[in-house]
């Protein structure tokens, strides 16, 4: 029993051992620019969200769902350390409009949630090409771009998708999302955390010493067992 | 083998020897299906989800790999409870019990790998995990690495567990211990971490939880599903672990529970244990293990002296608490905390 807790210290030593540095934690949004439940007379061109530590790159996703399920984010999200903001295209209809997120903890985790806020007056976007003075409570009819599904890569100012808005406005938004976010490659924030948590490297490293180190032990422990043997 | 049978008359028919590890696979699931359905992520606008297959899947896999590595640890750990000294009693058993550690090891080493798959489908809804997908997770995501570093353990324990099967207990019995206990070590890793000086701490204390549950739970359905002919030896032996380990257990897993929300925003607690779905089931499992906590002591004080066969019934109810509680547990490691 007293060598069997000896095993149980060395295996508690072992994890002390083999344990990264403190970077990794759970993820929790702790504010938002604009503020969650905020009433905005002028429409934000950027979304921000802030987390308590810094979030994982390459795994976030950002949208902004408009009046009538319209989608409204222009690009994917960009992660710098705790804040992960996406550029929002000139807002259109007045209402409220949900920032929703699903980022991945850099406990590797993913962490959604959604934040709310309410345009007033209706945004430039919405006086472009069908209804100008689109009503403040304006419902899917006032929207004016159809929601593009994909991510515009180049997008303009104003409407990108103009010959959309005609026929098909209020099914599309609902249907869906952009697509998956894919981080502009930020080559230094890749390295610190690639240093923070090791990477693939490291741990094919750990897995091939603790291997060597099992295998010593294993062929160690036989020779024992096989010489007390011939000594009995 | 025939005369070394005599000696021990296995007692156990099939059926009984598949109850303890039946009720506690099925307690493990029921739990974590149940938890993971009040604890699944809301919709949110915008954000496209991962489906019901990994929504489900994962947290399946999850609770069969930590299946897996129970049975290891608890068939690691009987040669030790057993005793060298009466090998004619002995070996009959552990002739049956070696390659079920190697089968298990196996199942644990594929489980670990499937998580990973899984884990990766979770970050990519909508899309079936390539192998591209797959490497760029495991490189970037630290859970990742943990599951990968828990198969080679796991396939480690099987090439040991082999070792066993063809050398019998001339391969050391902590040697197979450890390598089992170091495969679980990466498991906390996939669960919530905070930013603060106590992040080494509580690691710690998660580390400590995990083994000391492990060897808990292994270690008393092994006890009590193959060395029934010998339990007047056995059962003092194990009792006295199985005391170390609710100590154990219970004291790290408070740590590590209420340490974790204390230093996570929107945490505060004592508020945060009934209004968010970690606190809720942090509660949960402090019941669980407020539950264990007389049966187990009914089992070391009254029956161990009297060998009845009510100590099977009792078992059997510990066995089923701690499939709820393991249940319970993979469902915290993705709870939401904030």
């Amino acid at each position: 029993m007293r060598r069997l807790l000896t095993v149980l210290l060395v295996a508690c030593a072992a994890a002390w051992a083999l344990m990264p540095g403190a970077a990794w934690a759970h993820d929790v949004l702790v504010g938002s620019d604009p503020a969650d439940g905020a009433r905005l007379d002028a429409a934000p061109s950027e979304v921000t969200l802030v987390f308590n530590t810094a979030v994982r790159t390459g795994y976030a996703h950002v949208n902004v769902t408009g009046p009538g399920g319209t989608s409204w984010a222009d690009g994917s999200a960009v992660v710098r350390k705790e804040r992960v903001s996406v550029k929002v295209r000139p807002l259109g209809a007045a209402g409220e409009y949900v920032v929703g997120y699903r980022i991945l903890s850099s406990d590797g985790h993913p962490v959604s949630g959604k934040v709310t806020f309410t345009l007033t007056r209706p945004g430039p976007g919405a006086e472009a090409p069908a209804t100008p003075g689109a009503t403040p409570a304006a419902t899917p009819t006032a929207t004016p771009t159809g929601t593009p599904t994909g991510t515009p890569t180049a997008a303009p100012t104003g409407t990108p998708v103009p010959s959309a808005a005609g026929g098909d406005q209020a099914g599309q938004g609902a249907v869906s999302p952009t697509g998956p976010a894919s981080t502009a490659p930020d080559l230094s924030m890749q390295a610190a955390e690639a240093a923070a948590n090791g990477g693939a490297g490291m741990a094919v490293l750990w897995i091939g010493g603790a291997l060597l180190v099992l295998a010593a032990g294993t062929v160690v422990a036989l020779r024992r067992s096989t010489r007390g043997e011939d000594r009995a | 083998m025939t005369t070394l049978t005599a000696a021990a008359p296995p007692r156990a028919t099939p059926t009984t020897r598949l109850l303890l590890p039946g009720l506690f696979t099925v307690g493990a699931l029921l739990a974590v299906v149940i938890a993971s359905t009040l604890t699944a992520e809301e919709a949110v606008p915008g954000i496209p989800l991962p489906g019901p297959a990994v929504e489900y899947g994962l947290p399946i896999v999850r609770v069969l790999l930590d299946l897996a590595a129970v049975a290891v640890v608890g068939l690691s750990v009987l040669p030790k409870l057993l005793g060298f000294d009466t090998p004619d009693t002995t070996e009959p058993i552990m002739r049956r019990v070696r390659p079920l550690a190697v089968t298990a090891a196996w199942a644990w080493a594929i489980t670990a790998l499937l998580t990973i798959v899984f884990q990766t489908a979770e970050l990519s809804p909508g899309a079936i995990p390539t192998l591209g997908m797959i490497a760029d997770y495991v490189d970037s995501v630290g859970a990742g690495q943990g599951m990968l570093f828990s198969a080679a353990c796991a396939l480690v324990a099987a090439g040991i567990g082999l070792m066993a099967v063809r050398f019998g207990e001339k391969v050391p019995a902590e040697l197979r211990i450890v390598v089992a206990l170091f495969g679980l070590l990466p498991i906390p890793v996939t669960g919530h971490a905070v930013d603060s000086v106590w992040h080494d701490p509580l690691m710690i204390s998660m580390e400590l939880h995990v083994m000391g549950a492990a060897v808990w739970t292994g270690g008393l359905i092994a006890v009590m599903t193959y060395a029934r002919p010998l339990l007047p030896e056995v059962l003092p032996r194990f009792s006295r672990l199985a005391t170390v380990c609710l100590l154990l257990v219970s004291a790290s897993g408070l740590v590590s529970g209420l340490g974790t929300m204390a230093l996570t925003p929107g945490g505060e607690l004592p508020g945060a244990l009934l209004t968010t779905e970690y606190g809720l089931l942090v509660v949960t499992k402090v019941v669980l293990t407020a539950a264990l906590v007389p049966v187990a002591a009914y089992i070391r004080f009254r029956l161990m002296r009297q060998q009845k066969t009510s100590v099977a019934v009792w078992a059997a109810a510990e066995v089923s608490i701690m499939g709820l509680a393991y249940g319970v547990a993979v469902a915290i490691t993705r709870a939401s905390i904030g």
